[in-house]
This record gives C-alpha cells, sequence and structure tokens, in this order.
C-alpha cells in the first residue's frame, strides 16, 4: 500500500515524462518504463505499476493513443504513440514546469536575496 | 452517443489491459532470468517491482468509469448478495425495521396533519384569540359585547377585530330531515377579519347585524354539497333555523370553517341580554396589523382592560385579558401533548430496531472480520470499505423502509376502523401523504447510516496481520470494544423499553379500571338520540312538559318499548351545575357548592334500571302536584349530610341568583358514573323531575324488548309526527354512545400498548442476538469449563449472568424516564392513582421475562456445548 505513496513527484510529473519519452518514438508500457528509469539514472523511484493508470488516463483524454504491436522479444504488446494533441499538451506542460522551477530555483539559491 | 459506444468498449479495454500487464511480467521476469536469477525468484522479484498487480489495474479501469455511481452500484449488488447470503439475519433485522419504520411513518402522518394543520386559515400566524381572565379566581372567562364593542373601537395592533359565539341549532327545509348542526353566531366582520370570502354569495355586511335586520345565514361547503347537491340556486332561498327562517347569502369554500369544524354562521346580533356588561359569552379573534407583534397586542390589551376594570368595576374589576395564538382556541391545542407522546413512543420503537440491527450488526463483524481484513490486505481502502458497509446497511434499511411502508398503511387502516362510525376531525389524515413517503425515506435512509456506522467503523479498524495471523474464527478486530457497545445498547434498549411499558401499563391499568368500574346503570337494550326544542316555537317551560309528555306517550306505546323517559345528561356526559342551598344553614351567598343536577322525566331510574338505596324513586305526580321532591346519590349524601339521615332534609337551587322552591329529599340513589372527563369519579349529585326544572334540550331514553338499534326509524318518526321540523340527532345507543366517549382512552391505549409490544419483542430479539453471539464466541472456553468440571447448571448460570448485567443499569435509567413521562401523560391515564406502583412492577415484569427468553434460548444452546468437540474444532 504505502509504496504507492511515493509513485508521484507531483501531480502530473509521470505523464509529462511519460509524454516526453514517447514524443522521440512510439513505445509499450515495459519499454517505457525502462527507458525512463535508464534515462533518470534510477534518481526517480517509480513504481513499475503507476505506469498504467497513467496511460490509461492520457488514453481517454486522447494525449496518446495505442494499438497491438510485437516487442522486441516478440510478445504481443500495446505500443502507445504521442497524439497531436499530446504534443501540444507536453509543449505547454514542459513550459509551465519549467516556469515552475525557475521560480523554485530563484527562491532556493542562496547568492540572490 | 459516444458514451455509448465507450460502455461497450470497455469490457475489450479492461481485457486488453490485463493483457498488457501479464506481458509486463513476463518481459521483466525473462529479463531477470537472462540476468541469472532462477525463474520462480525471478516472477516474484516481477511483481515486486511492479507493485500490487490487483490495485493497479482497479486504478486503471477506474480512469474509465464514473467512479461514484458505478461504484455505488456495484456496493448495492454486493451488500444484496450478503444479504442474501444471510437469509436469517436479513430476515430479522428487515422485520425489525419495517415494524419501526413503519408505526413512525404511520404516526408521522397524524402528526404531520396535526401541527401542519392551518385551521382553514391562509394566514394563521397573523390571528390571535384574545381571552379574558378573572384574576380573582384565575379562571378563563370571554367576553361581554359592550367589551368587544369598546375594544374593536379602541385597538390600534390589530387590522381587525371579531367575535363568535358557539350555538348548535335545528336546520329544517324542504330538501329532507330536519338536522342538528354546528352553528356559529359571528359579528359581520368576521370572515374579512381572517381574510375569507364565500365561494358563493356573498360575506356577512354591518346591516345583518342591525337590529331587525333579515335574517341571514352561511353555509360551510360540505353542507351545501351533502344537503343541498351543490345546486347554486340555495343562495337566496329560506330555511328555518331554530324555526326562523333565514335566507341563505353565502357559501364557503371547501375546508374553510372557522373557526373549527363549523357548519352554519349567523350574525351575532346584539340583544338586551347581550348588551349586558356581564355576559361574559364571545370568544373574540383578530388579525395583528402588519409589522405588529403578538406582545405589543399583548401589552395594549392589557392597558385596554385596565381602563375598563377602572370606568365599570362593578363587572370588570378583576378581569384582565390575554392574547394568545389562535390555534389555542382548537380543541386540537389539548390533544398535542398526547400525540406528541405517541410520536416519542414510536420514535423509541424505532431507536429500539436500530439498536437491534446494530447488535446483529457487530455480531457479525466479528465474523466478518477475515473478509475485511483479507481486502485490506489485498489492497482496498479504508473508505471504500466503510462506504460499502454503509451501503449494505442503507440497503437492509431502505428494505425495512419499503416493508414499513405496507405497515404504515396497515396500521392507519386499522386506526381508521378504530374510529367507527366516530366524526373525524379535519385535521386527521390517515393516508400517506407525499410528506409521509419523504419521512419515510428519510428515515430509511437515515437509519441505516445510524446502525451501520458504528459496526462499520468499528470493522474498517481491522488489522490485516491479526486477522490472517489468528486464522479467524473468533474475535480479531477490536471485540472487547464491540462486546461493551452491544452492552451499552443492550442497555438503551432496556431504558426505552422500560418507559413503552409503563406508559402502555399506566394506560392499560387506566383502561381496565374504566372497564371494570360499573356505570351504574344497565346500559344494555337502552335507545337514546337527542332533541332540541326551539325558541321560536316552544317559548316557555309549560311547551316543553307539554311536548315531552305527549311524545312519551307516543314513545312508550311503539312495539319493542317497554319504558321510555327522559334526562338532561346521560351516564358519563356530564351535569347541570347549579349552586345548592341547604335549610338550616348559613348559605352565604358567595360561597355556595356548585353541585352536580340531573333533570330527570319521572321514570328514568326505573327506565335505566337503578334502585334507591334508601327511600323512594319519583312517583308520576312529582314535579306536577304536592310538595316538590329530589332524590340524592350516596356520594351526595356522605359529602354534605355525613351520619345523618338524608330522607326528609331540604335543599334549594339557585339559578340565575334566584332560589328556587325548596325540595325535600325522598330517596337515596346508587352512584352512576356521570362524569365525563374524569371518568371514574363519583361525583356528588341530585336528581331533579323534570316538571320541576324543565329544559329545552334533552335526551330521550328507553329501554327495549328488541335490539335497540331497530327502533332508531320509529323513534324518528313518531317525534317527526309530532313536529316535522324538529331535528332527532345523535341516535344511537347507550352502550355505542359510552363506547364512544372512552374510545380516546381505549383507542390510545391499544396503539400504546402495540408499540409497548412491538419494543419488548424487538428488545428480546436484540438481547438474543448479543448473547447468542458471545456464546457463539465462547464455545471454547464453555467447552474448557465443562472439560475442567463445570457443570451445565454452572454454564446457564454464566450465560444468564452475562445477559441479565446490562439489564441493571438500562432498568434503572428506564424507570427514572417513566416516572417523568408518566406526568407527562395524565389526560389519557383515568383512574390511575399518582403512586402506582403495580404498573411499574408490571412493566419490570414482563421484560424481565422477554429478556430472559432472550437469554435462555443460547444459553441451552451453551449447555449443549460438546466439550470434546469445542476444544477440538480449530
Amino acid at each position: 500500500m504505502n509504496k504507492n505513496e511515493q509513485r508521484d513527484l507531483f501531480p502530473g510529473a509521470l505523464e509529462m515524462m511519460v509524454l516526453r519519452t514517447l514524443k522521440r518514438q512510439p513505445l509499450h508500457g515495459y519499454a517505457l518504463v525502462q527507458h525512463i528509469k535508464r534515462n533518470s539514472d534510477d534518481l526517480l523511484q517509480i513504481e513499475e505499476g503507476s505506469l498504467y493508470p497513467a496511460l490509461q488516463r492520457l488514453l481517454k483524454e486522447g494525449l496518446v493513443k495505442a494499438k497491438w504491436g510485437t516487442s522486441s522479444t516478440n510478445r504481443r504488446v500495446r505500443i502507445y504513440e504521442l497524439t497531436p494533441a499530446g504534443a501540444k499538451h507536453l509543449e505547454r506542460e514542459v513550459s509551465r514546469f519549467e516556469r515552475m522551477l525557475e521560480g523554485i530555483t530563484r527562491v532556493l539559491s542562496p547568492s540572490e536575496s | 452517443m459516444n458514451w455509448l459506444k465507450r460502455l461497450f468498449a470497455r469490457r475489450r479495454l479492461y481485457g486488453d489491459l490485463s493483457e498488457e500487464i501479464r506481458a509486463h511480467l513476463d518481459e521483466r521476469a525473462e529479463e531477470l532470468v537472462s540476468g541469472g536469477m532462477p525463474r520462480e525468484e525471478a516472477a516474484a522479484a516481477a511483481r515486486r517491482e511492479f507493485g500490487n498487480v490487483g490495485l493497479i489495474e482497479e486504478d486503471s479501469r477506474t480512469v474509465w468509469r464514473w467512479p461514484s455511481v458505478e461504484n455505488f452500484i456495484r456496493d448495492i449488488r454486493y451488500a444484496l448478495r450478503m444479504l442474501i447470503k444471510n437469509p436469517g439475519f436479513t430476515a430479522v433485522a428487515v422485520t425489525a425495521l419495517a415494524l419501526g419504520i413503519g408505526v413512525n411513518t404511520g404516526i408521522y402522518t397524524i402528526v404531520n396533519g396535526a401541527l401542519s394543520w392551518d385551521m382553514g386559515l391562509d394566514n394563521r400566524d397573523r390571528i390571535i384569540w384574545v381571552t379574558a381572565t378573572n384574576a380573582a379566581h384565575s379562571e378563563d372567562w370571554e367576553t361581554s359585547y359592550p367589551d368587544f364593542r369598546d375594544f374593536r373601537s379602541q385597538t390600534k395592533s390589530l387590522a381587525g377585530l371579531g367575535a363568535y359565539t358557539f350555538a348548535p341549532v335545528n336546520l329544517s327545509d324542504s330538501t329532507g330531515l330536519p338536522e342538528r348542526y354546528y352553528s356559529v353566531q359571528m359579528s359581520a366582520n368576521g370572515f374579512a377579519v381572517v381574510g375569507q370570502k364565500p365561494l358563493l354569495g356573498r360575506d356577512f355586511v354591518a346591516a345583518d347585524e342591525q337590529p331587525g335586520a333579515p335574517a341571514v345565514l352561511i353555509i360551510a361547503y360540505h353542507v351545501w354539497r351533502d344537503r343541498y347537491a351543490s345546486d347554486p340556486a340555495i343562495i337566496g332561498k329560506s330555511v328555518r333555523v331554530d324555526e326562523i327562517p333565514r335566507v341563505v347569502i353565502g357559501v364557503m369554500p371547501p375546508d374553510r370553517r372557522f373557526p373549527e369544524e363549523t357548519d352554519l354562521w349567523t350574525p351575532l346580533m346584539p340583544d338586551a341580554a347581550l348588551e349586558k356588561r356581564d355576559n361574559r359569552g364571545l370568544a373574540l379573534f383578530g388579525r395583528l396589523r402588519d409589522g405588529i407583534g403578538l406582545a405589543t397586542a399583548r401589552a395594549e390589551f392589557t392597558a385596554l382592560s385596565g381602563n375598563l376594570a377602572a370606568q365599570y368595576p362593578n363587572t370588570n374589576k378583576d378581569v384582565t385579558t390575554e392574547v394568545r395564538p389562535i390555534e389555542q382556541i382548537t380543541g386540537l391545542y389539548f390533544m398535542k401533548p398526547l400525540i406528541l407522546a405517541i410520536f416519542g413512543a414510536v420514535g423509541f420503537v424505532l431507536l429500539i430496531a436500530c439498536a437491534d440491527v446494530a447488535n446483529m450488526l457487530l455480531a457479525r463483524a466479528t465474523e466478518r472480520s477475515r473478509e475485511i481484513s483479507i481486502r485490506v490486505a489485498i489492497g482496498a481502502g479504508r473508505i471504500p470499505i466503510i462506504r460499502q458497509l454503509l451501503v449494505e446497511s442503507v440497503v437492509l434499511s431502505v428494505t425495512g423502509g419499503l416493508l414499513g411502508c405496507l405497515v404504515a398503511v396497515g396500521g392507519l387502516r386499522w386506526f381508521d376502523s378504530g374510529m367507527g362510525t366516530m366524526e373525524k376531525p379535519t385535521w386527521l389524515h390517515l393516508s400517506l401523504d407525499r410528506s409521509a413517503l419523504l419521512y419515510l425515506a428519510a428515515i430509511s435512509v437515515g437509519v441505516g447510516i445510524l446502525f451501520g456506522l458504528a459496526p462499520a467503523l468499528q470493522l474498517a479498524k481491522a488489522d490485516a496481520n491479526a486477522a490472517l495471523k489468528e486464522g479467524g474464527g473468533h474475535g480479531v478486530v477490536g471485540n472487547k470494544l464491540g462486546l461493551r457497545l452491544s452492552r451499552v445498547l443492550v442497555g438503551i434498549q432496556m431504558a426505552l423499553c422500560v418507559v413503552l411499558l409503563v406508559g402502555a401499563g399506566l394506560m392499560i391499568h387506566g383502561a381496565v379500571n374504566m372497564y371494570s368500574t360499573p356505570i351504574g346503570v344497565n346500559t344494555k337494550n337502552v335507545l337514546t338520540m337527542r332533541i332540541n326544542l326551539p325558541e321560536a316555537k316552544y317559548p316557555t317551560p309549560q311547551s316543553w312538559i307539554a311536548f315531552h309528555e305527549s311524545l312519551n306517550k307516543r314513545l312508550a306505546a311503539l312495539p319493542g318499548v317497554e319504558l321510555a323517559s327522559i334526562a338532561s345528561n346521560m351516564p358519563l356526559g356530564g351535569w347541570i351545575p347549579f349552586s345548592l342551598e341547604f335549610d338550616g344553614r348559613s348559605n352565604d351567598a358567595a360561597q355556595l357548592p356548585e353541585v352536580g343536577c340531573l333533570v330527570v322525566g319521572n321514570n328514568y331510574f326505573q327506565t335505566m334500571q337503578v334502585e334507591p338505596r334508601r327511600g323512594r324513586l319519583f312517583a308520576d305526580a312529582d314535579g306536577v302536584a304536592g310538595p316538590p321532591v329530589v332524590v340524592v346519590n350516596e356520594s351526595f349524601a356522605a359529602k354534605y349530610w355525613p351520619g345523618e339521615e338524608p330522607l326528609g332534609k331540604r335543599i334549594r337551587v339557585r339559578d340565575e341568583n334566584l332560589p328556587g322552591a325548596w325540595l325535600t329529599v325522598v330517596g337515596v340513589v346508587p352512584d352512576v358514573l356521570q362524569n365525563f372527563r374524569q371518568t371514574l369519579e363519583l361525583d356528588p349529585l341530585i336528581y331533579v323531575p323534570f316538571a320541576e326544572k324543565p329544559q329545552r334540550q334533552t335526551f330521550l331514553v328507553a329501554r327495549t324488548g328488541v335490539p335497540p338499534a331497530s327502533l332508531s326509524d320509529p323513534f324518528r318518526r313518531e317525534v317527526q309526527r309530532m313536529d316535522d321540523n324538529l331535528a332527532v340527532y345523535e341516535v344511537r345507543t347507550l352502550e355505542n354512545r359510552i363506547a364512544e366517549s372512552r374510545l380516546g382512552v381505549s383507542l390510545f391505549g391499544a396503539l400504546y400498548s402495540v408499540f409497548a409490544g412491538v419494543a419488548t419483542l424487538l428488545a428480546a430479539v436484540g438481547l438474543y442476538a448479543v448473547i447468542a453471539h458471545s456464546v457463539n464466541q465462547r464455545r471454547r472456553e464453555i467447552g474448557l469449563r465443562m472439560a475442567l468440571g463445570a457443570t451445565r447448571r454452572d454454564i446457564m448460570r454464566l450465560v444468564l449472568a452475562q445477559g441479565i448485567k446490562p439489564l441493571v443499569p438500562g432498568l434503572a435509567v428506564g424507570l427514572l424516564l417513566a416516572l417523568g413521562v408518566k406526568r407527562a401523560l395524565p389526560a389519557a391515564i383515568v383512574g390511575v392513582s399518582s403512586g402506582d406502583p403495580m404498573t411499574f412492577i408490571a412493566a419490570i415484569f414482563v421484560l424481565l421475562s422477554a429478556a430472559l427468553l432472550g437469554c435462555v434460548v443460547p444459553a441451552r444452546r451453551a449447555m449443549r456445548v460438546d466439550p470434546m468437540i469445542a476444544l477440538r474444532c480449530e
């Protein structure tokens, strides 16, 4: 139960990373998790399962689409792909996040004050 | 129809999801295996890294749902499955709730009718009643016409002041039999003051109450409908009211019967008698001016009556006025405490039913704690569990509510038939209306949450580890707390039950007293009816005597009639109060005792089969020739001539401050119940021959050799032959008349007893549930005790002691509450002395018997525990 509590850094963070990863290339669930883990240098503790509710949310909102395909290990898997709406959403979210991060950084940085 | 498509697509979506997750796990496991991990370990590791598969699938699916609605429906389906799986529990709980909710809804219907009745007024809050009080005697008085006129011209706080007085009348016309109606003489401005207008015709105008004005009449809607077949041509027709021709000028709209249950209105015409300032016979009502409150009006009228007292000290010295809400003038106002007492009683019944179900749920909580723990262990959240348990209890209570609806309808029918032919007051509604159904729905859901909350909260505390480790079977969750809660609930049930039982006991005791006390006359085979000789046709007492003499001959001659007579009052029907002087005493005019008097025909005692105790009864010549005579009852003789010989003593009555002739006591008769309020009180009474004090209004009585009701029509016919405009009313047998006067007590007594019976049954069931459950829990312990040498008797004692323990504080609290209830119910309780230990003892006895029954069944089960089996199982 309590493992779930740290699955998100903040609401929407996981979705943003998923969209960003899918922007580079369509991937299936397992590959997506591995990719995020690897690229974050394992700094982020992501519970693998938590990816799926996030993916369902994105699917429902039409930000990604999915189709059945075959993985590199020759399994039948569902491959997710960014939609144009998803791309736009990602852009918006990233710029919002950057602004937020900048704000937080300014407040936290000791030099200016 | 996008959502519809989505609904169908959903099943596929869910399948996709499961497959996708399975693929994910396989892929991960394979990767780990290729990294050198053994296969089983790899599968476990993959799951560990993934997280709670079930929960994640659930979360993912939730994305596609309308979560609240769907969870709710799922919860309801689950709840229904649980209820069907435990038919015994469900049956008992639903029955308890159906009874509790049903009686509540039924009584609510009556209470709501009573409380929301607006007297047919659109602005009841603004209408007030002005009543006079005599400070010297602290009695409620009414007001005289001159006072009314002064108030009306001087008041500034009221937008209008009206006056009325009751005057029942005979109405006759060409359309049918003459009838007796409840009539009101009202000042011409009356309807305008309360803001009502006739449906047809016109309202009274000031000219209608001027001396010499043509006599007019306004009739109520139901009279127009029933007597005149809703014929609009009635306006302008002339009818006879107490033998005076009056023109019908108006018909009031439906349900407009101001002040209460009125049939006819005539204008109040000030005549010489009304113009006397000490003739206080008027009730005053007014409408508050906009923006003026009751307190302002009250202050103004205190000042106005102060002025009158200073101006007319002879008549108004100690008279003050009081301004009250108009509803206090109604009969309903005095019934409200009784109605609310009944509502309280059914509230208790419902609480007891709730406590029952809560207890059963608590008992089941132990059994279900394993199920809940497992659900917690596989990731169910606390809130969804509480929600689902609450849904279960609400499903239970709503099922009970649906059946309760039937209980309510059936109960109201029963009440309706119990009232028999009695005329129902306007405010009484005996069918479920919209507000009753809303109430039903509200309490159904409300009690479900009420009794479900505690068990649900307790269950949701379930500790997953403890449950799984202990292997279930016995207490896992907050067992001690649950047990204590159960005991408290049982204690509360007992307390409420005591209150109800004592209330019912007092009422039953009163009813038994009432029915076992002899009335003093032979009530079998007696027919009674009333007539009232109108002044216009029968102006003198001689004419009344002559009328009754010839009517009596006609009635006595009818086949089937053995004896016929007349009387001013019937048994249980009160008397005429007179001030009395005693021969040979000082008889200070201010201190004369007021004594009840019955004016009777000379063969009244023979007709009612009353034998004299001393002396003789009336003879034919009494009141006509020879010295005037009187007969007294035993109470009278004992009170006024203790230890003396009453025969030969002389008394006289003062009527309108004039002494009558001296009456010589010729006989003493046994006491007859005459009091209509405290129906068991034996009052000192005197009997005077009709010819001595003739009355305009009388009862005809006849002893019959055939079933008395069969003579109703012949009697009416004989009266009609003598005077075809004379109304004969209240034609009924003496037995029916007496049953009617006791109906209130017996009906409310029966209601209360039913409620108390249901409550006791429910309390016993509740206790049974608790004890049975605890016996179940303690099987092992009991087995152990028996293995160690405890006898069955010991076990029985153990269980009984456990059952009785919570009763003691419950009984104590209940008895204290019951003492309070007793004080709240005096009007309904007849003939029960203020200290009535028997009722309390009986109530405790009934309750303890029921409780014992509730304990003995599970105790016997405990005795039959086979120690070997009990110890081995698990």
